[in-house]
């Protein structure tokens, strides 16, 4: 297990260098940083190539990169053009966006595995038709039509939430944003639990179980749910890391300034310190999800675990 | 008697129609004793032994009619918590494939100590000691160290012996072994049918025996049902049925044995195939394949015939089960 961890660890240096370098490239062919630095008129010649100086813009892509790569690792994710530290950013808006994936993950695992259990044990039911439906429903309406559509009702309409979050954004007021946010992923938690549910059902050791003598509490949660989970807790792991990055579309609609709200703003403006650090956070947030996630797997199965 | 099914119908009703696996059953076993159910697969062997368990799928499955009469009650007409409290406790069942019969993700301890947990209320702790004892029981080598592996890091043999430690565990009145070991490596079966009959024997139990293979049956059965298209055509003792079949259909079945003695010569096998369950033939279900044959089975339903010649107790539903017994 140890020895598993750290070839794990070391798989992700590759990795974490491949697309960080990607991402840098990508915002430098997005155009030219100081062009957007003086609005719609044309910048001043002498000051631009001050600036590239100072920012270090004159240099060669593979320099800026190794250069920036250095400071990330002291912690510096560099300074926005507005004169903001990148990590002040940082600061601020992870802790909200962290706290809108705590928000979405509970929905999913509460509302989804409910769901998916109640649905995989009455397959073909009234209960199961109606719930399949709805999820149906869910995972072909986007996001942002879902979202508009409950801050309008319940925010505007019946004034059962605030429409906009305010910015200290606390739990409560990301309910109906993480729901938003967990919507489609809570629709395929759903489906997930409940073919696995359904398919284990029928299984050689539920029967035995049954056969056992064991109350039929015990049968679905100790035997059943234990082995029908195991896919479901894997996409949930792997969600966390879309969750805290996909947050764009949500933190618009209720105005969270979490980091959606950062990044979008980052590549309107293209400020490239801002959008290359939140997005190497964000993949090292990625990289240590689908660690968590393999490890959880063999933690939830022995036979991956000895094998 | 300590169980006796009675007249048991069952069907399953699927898309394309009904499907009549169990029709009209009467069986019988006494404390201590072997009854072995053979028949080919479909022939409601294992139907009628899930629903004396009471572990049916239902729905598709239904119980259309009959008794299932275990020391004296009738099951079918329990209620279901009465009916779990049975199950596991006084009758057991042992399942064909050990390695997908237990729960992968948990320790063969934690399983084996789950019935003492449910059934008499222990703690952990004595549970897990009492898994270790079984498995030392069905002689397990190592059990004390072997009690916290999960069934995937034991050999089938093995994983077999933890199935029937498990239906030992709180000693029940019944066991239902269905085809224990069929799964299993020929060198294998021997001692698993072995174990399996000694325990029996110390702890007193009702076995029924659920195979289709006819070797296992003389060995340990007291007395042979023989099931087709989910009816009993033939039962009796143990002996009398290998010397003198009174059923075409068993009789066919003996012949299918290779014999070391008839070397070279092509194996028989019944001709035709199992019936179709939502289309059993009218009259005598087996009169398609029977060479004994005639106008009367294929329009009236033999009874089970009190075979009279026969000193012993026995039965076959064959209009011309006197000419079979002789011929």
């Amino acid at each position: 297990m140890g020895r598993y961890v750290v070839r794990r660890l070391l798989q992700m240096i590759p990795v974490f260098i491949g697309s960080t370098l990607l991402i840098f490239l990508m915002v430098n062919v997005m155009g030219d940083p100081i062009a957007g630095l003086c609005g719609d008129r044309q910048c001043d010649p002498a000051t631009a190539a001050q600036l590239r100086k100072e920012f270090g813009l004159d240099k060669p892509v593979w320099q800026q990169y190794l250069t920036y790569m250095g400071n990330v690792f002291t912690g510096d994710f560099g300074t926005a053009f507005n004169g903001q530290e990148v990590t002040e950013l940082m600061s601020t808006a992870f802790p909200v966006t962290i706290r809108l994936t705590i928000v979405a993950i509970l929905l999913q695992i509460i509302i989804g595995i409910t769901l998916g259990v109640v649905t995989g044990l009455r397959r073909g039911r009234p209960v199961d038709t109606g719930v399949l439906l709805v999820t149906l429903v869910v995972i072909s309406v986007p996001t942002f039509v879902t979202g508009l559509l409950l801050q309008l009702l319940l925010g505007v309409e019946w004034g059962w939430i605030r429409p906009s979050v305010s910015s200290a954004a606390p739990f409560d007021e990301l309910i109906v944003p993480g729901l938003v946010l967990a919507s489609v992923s809570l629709a395929y938690v759903t489906r997930l639990t409940r073919t696995s549910i359904a398919e284990n059902r029928r299984s050689d050791y539920v029967r035995t179980a049954i056969a056992k003598g064991l109350p039929r509490h015990r049968v679905v949660t100790r035997h059943l749910l234990r082995n029908s989970l195991i896919p479901v807790v894997t996409f949930i792991g792997a969600d966390i890391g879309f969750l805290m990055g996909g947050a764009i579309v949500t933190e618009r609609i209720f105005n969270i300034h979490g980091v959606g709200y950062q990044l979008y703003q980052g590549i309107l403006r293209q400020n490239t310190q801002t959008v290359v650090g939140f997005v190497t956070v964000l993949v090292l947030v990625f990289l240590l999800c689908n660690l968590v996630v393999d490890l959880l797997y063999a933690v939830l199965d022995p036979r991956i675990r000895y094998a | 008697m300590l169980l006796e099914v009675r007249d048991l119908h069952v069907e399953f009703r699927t898309r394309d129609g009904v499907a009549k696996a169990v029709n009209g059953v009467d069986y019988g076993v006494d404390a201590g004793e072997t009854l072995a159910v053979l028949g080919e697969s479909g022939s409601g062997k294992s139907v009628t032994a899930q629903a004396v368990m009471g572990i049916l799928d239902m729905p598709p499955g239904r119980i259309t009619g009959g008794e299932i009469l275990f020391q004296g009650r009738d099951l079918l007409r329990l209620k279901e918590e009465e009916r779990r409290k049975v199950r596991g406790a006084e009758m057991a069942m042992i399942f064909q494939d050990a390695l997908s019969s237990l729960n992968p993700v948990l320790t063969v301890g934690d399983q084996l100590g789950e019935m003492f947990v449910v059934h008499r209320g222990m703690s952990r702790k004595d549970a897990r000691a009492k898994a270790v004892e079984l498995m030392d029981r069905v002689r397990i080598p190592a059990a004390k160290e072997r009690v916290r592996q999960y069934p995937h890091q034991f050999s089938g043999g093995m994983r077999q012996r933890i199935m029937i430690a498990m239906a030992l565990a709180l000693e029940p009145a019944l066991i239902i072994a269905d085809e224990p070991t069929t799964a299993l490596d020929v060198t294998v079966q021997a001692q698993v049918m072995e174990l399996l009959a000694e325990l029996r024997r110390e702890y007193r139990m009702g076995l029924i025996l659920i195979t289709h293979d006819l070797g296992v049956v003389a060995d340990v059965a007291d007395k042979i049902a023989v099931m087709y298209a989910g009816r009993i055509v033939e039962s009796a003792p143990v002996h009398d049925i290998y010397k003198a079949p009174a059923h075409p259909y068993t009789r066919g079945l003996l012949d299918s044995i290779p014999r070391l003695d008839q070397k070279g010569r092509q194996l028989y096998a019944i001709k035709g195939l199992p019936p179709n369950l939502m289309d059993i033939p009218p009259g005598c279900a087996f009169h398609p394949r029977c060479p004994l044959a005639q106008d009367v089975c294929r329009t009236d339903v033999p009874p089970l015939y009190e075979v009279t010649d026969s000193d012993a107790d026995r039965g076959s539903a064959c209009h011309f089960w006197r000419e079979c017994l002789h011929g």
